[in-house]
């Protein structure tokens, strides 16, 4: 049998207390939210693919449930839940979650820290990382390598190109997704639009009609098909991706100058003020609008000075992103070795998340989670 | 006394016909002494096996932990409801019979999605208009999650069905769904059309061995012996007997006749006089027969074949390889 039930280590990690107690001094105030959550949130942010490492279970009225396998969305949907939803709250945890994993219990404890409603963004971040920095510090790993992206300025420089929002949409997924951006780039500049040549005749006639023309002739092409039904999307739906692919079949694909363009974006790293200095003259050069968000980074970098840490030892990354996306700026993960090995602290700010779990107004927010057992693998004994 | 080997088989429908007219072919007949009610059977003539009748959904859990060695049961559910299924169970032989694919479908109106990449493009989409993600209606949740990584879609939520999936988008309970077709009869029906590189998984009937269950030395020779049986008769079924004989008949020809058709000489070359005894796929026949009459034989006779034994078992190798 897989090792899935293993009981937790008998004595509660003291150094993990204490790190939370400091926690609590700096004014985040412990929270304990419910272990058994609906596990609708967590499949609809995280994607399918968690399903699997989810421990779910339903009620006898179907409704799904699960063992919480992250704290940021049951302490944010409490938060929520709370008379001060939308002030600004901080919260700092120390609890067990639940994960299938190959490589361990799937019981193990996170520590952590979720910031709602802050408006000092730049502040915010960059108490997270210092904070972040105190749980390694407890574990006596006083400098540990750390990795710092910024979602946003990848979403600024996609919004400032020319190029179909099909395309626009897609590139900011696969950024998230880490996943067939290279890919996706090539089939940009080639101008192939995989298997699309069938329709190019119908496409080149509707490049350049209105969305009330494409419109007609997809309910046109609905009703010779001998088709009714319109399952889940609706003719408006299907006409207007049509002229995006028409669009997108009529010569707009993405200009050599415009890849090479996000090659450079994505090629920059270093450390902050280095890559902050390189990003400002590609954006010079390029006439793109990456100033507001180039400002906040500076700032940040500037706070993260102010708080002590040494800034030219952070690596910064434009294609550093953590994979979901629900994250909408600053990320960083904290870990012991050269790159590769496991991370000690993951985190960043998720504007998104609140309104995505119900908010009606938009609601910042960061924070970052602590792996506890990993720390104390790391740090032998205290 | 050693326990027996516990061969489990589907234990009504089609797939039962099938399974048990599978099994008496290669001569290993299944009985239930105790009654055609009985949920527990043998082969005739063979000590040492358990004949279990179970549902294909238990008889793939049962191989997953070993409560039986061999099985009968789709590779769409050894896939969907084993974890790493090549980890636990060998898939030793396909059957023949129960082919089915595990197919991604949108509804027939979704004339803008052809393929994977479209279906993709449109989640993102729809997410964007609906401010939900669009839905997917499927009992193979596992193989749908998998699938979906792979092509890269993520903008979607599954929404288990434990039947009549093919009805879900009309129903307006899932945009589209992840379902076994055999004809796509059931799907046109719908007005869904499968996505052009949306077969997840070409399923048949397989005979399936768990590696959890315990594989003594009788259980191994139980095994080998059933499976040598079955392999005779696979290798009947997928030949044809051609014999002749006539002089100028040599090597020559046969090495030829191996090119072309694919034969094989269970005997080995021609005899001294010129008799020949060739194995040959059964769509090849006739151009083997005029082939060997342009070279002189008189005469060609055809005949079907009850069982090939061969000193090699290659279906037992392959249970002792996936054991290992």
């Amino acid at each position: 049998m897989d090792a899935v039930v293993t009981s937790m280590a008998k004595e509660p990690d003291a150094r993990a207390e204490a790190l939370v107690a400091s926690y609590e001094r700096a004014g985040y105030r412990r929270t304990a939210p419910a272990i058994l959550q609906p596990a609708e949130p967590f499949l609809d942010l995280s994607g399918e693919d968690i399903r699997k490492r989810m421990f779910l279970t339903s009620a006898p009225g179907g409704e799904e449930f699960c063992l919480r396998p992250d704290l940021t969305i049951p302490v944010s949907r409490d938060y929520l839940a709370s008379p001060s939803a939308g002030k600004p709250e901080s919260f700092c945890y120390l609890a067990p979650v639940f994960r299938h994993r190959q490589d361990g219990p799937a019981e193990f404890l996170q520590a952590g820290i979720e910031s709602f409603g802050r408006a000092d963004k730049a502040a915010a971040d960059a108490e997270m990382l210092a904070l972040a920095l105190e749980a390694t510090g407890h574990y006596g790993l006083a400098a540990p390598q750390i990795q710092i992206g910024d979602v946003a300025l990848f979403s600024a420089l996609i919004a400032a190109l020319e190029l179909a929002p099909a395309w626009k949409r897609r590139l900011i997924k696969d950024f998230n997704r880490k996943s067939n951006l290279a890919q996706d780039l090539d089939r940009l500049v080639l101008g192939t639009t995989n298997g699309q040549q069938e329709y190019q005749g119908v496409l080149a006639a509707l490049a350049g009609s209105d969305p009330k023309g494409a419109h007609a002739l997809v309910t046109d092409l609905l009703s010779i098909a001998g088709i009714t039904a319109v399952g889940g999307r609706s003719v408006g739906e299907i006409a207007e991706r049509f002229l995006e692919q028409a669009a997108l079949g009529a010569g707009n694909k993405l200009p050599r100058e415009q890849r090479a363009l996000i090659e450079r974006f994505l090629a920059v790293s270093g450390d902050p003020d280095e890559a902050a200095a390189e990003l400002r003259a590609l954006a010079d050069e390029a006439k793109i609008a990456l100033t507001p968000m180039l400002d906040l980074f500076e700032s940040r970098t500037g706070f993260l000075a102010a708080r002590g840490i040494d800034v030219r030892s952070i690596r910064f990354s434009t294609a550093f992103g953590r994979g979901f996306d629900y994250y909408t700026g600053f990320v960083f993960e904290l870990s012991a070795a050269p790159s590769g090995s496991d991370q000690l602290v993951s985190g960043g700010r998720y504007d998104g998340l609140l309104t995505r779990l119900g908010a009606s107004e938009p609601i910042s927010a960061v924070g970052f989670a602590v792996w506890i057992e990993r720390l104390v693998a790391l740090g032998g004994a205290a | 006394m050693s326990a027996p080997l516990v061969l489990a088989v589907p234990a009504k429908g089609r797939l039962q016909e099938n399974a048990e007219a599978f099994f008496a072919r290669a001569g290993l007949p299944l009985i239930k002494p105790r009654g055609a009610r009985d949920y527990r059977g043998a082969i005739a003539g063979l000590d040492g096996v358990e004949v279990a009748y179970l549902s294909a959904s238990e008889i793939t859990q049962q191989l997953a932990q070993g409560g039986a060695h061999l099985g009968v049961t789709g590779e769409d559910l050894v896939r969907e409801m084993i974890p790493d299924a090549d980890k636990r169970v060998v898939l030793v032989t396909g059957l023949g019979f129960g082919f089915a694919n595990v197919v991604v479908a949108v509804p027939q109106a979704w004339i803008d999605v052809r393929n994977m990449a479209d279906l993709d493009d449109v989640a993102t989409a729809f997410r964007h208009h609906h401010d939900r993600k669009m839905r997917v209606a499927t009992k193979y949740v596992n193989l749908t999650r998998d699938y979906f990584a792979a092509q890269g879609v993520v903008d979607y939520r599954i929404v288990e069905s434990s039947g009549a999936t093919e009805g879900a988008p009309a129903a307006g309970t899932a945009e589209l769904i992840v379902d076994i077709t055999t004809t796509g009869a059931t799907l046109a029906a719908n007005a869904l059309k499968i996505v052009d590189d949306g077969v997840i998984l070409r399923s048949q009937a397989n005979l399936v061995a768990s590696r959890a269950a315990t594989w003594g030395a009788a259980e191994r020779e139980v095994a080998r012996v059933i499976l040598d049986r079955i392999a005779a008769q696979a290798r009947a079924r997928a030949f044809r007997e051609v014999r002749s004989r006539f002089p100028g008949c040599d090597e020559a020809i046969v090495s030829a006749a191996k090119q072309r058709f694919g034969i094989e000489t269970p005997f080995g070359g021609p005899t001294s006089s010129g008799m020949l005894t060739l194995h040959c796929p059964p769509d090849q026949v006739y151009e083997l027969t005029s082939f060997l009459r342009d070279r002189g034989a008189q005469a060609v006779s055809v005949a079907d074949l009850g069982y090939v034994f061969s000193r090699d078992n290659p279906l037992y190798a392959k249970l002792e390889a996936g054991l290992a």
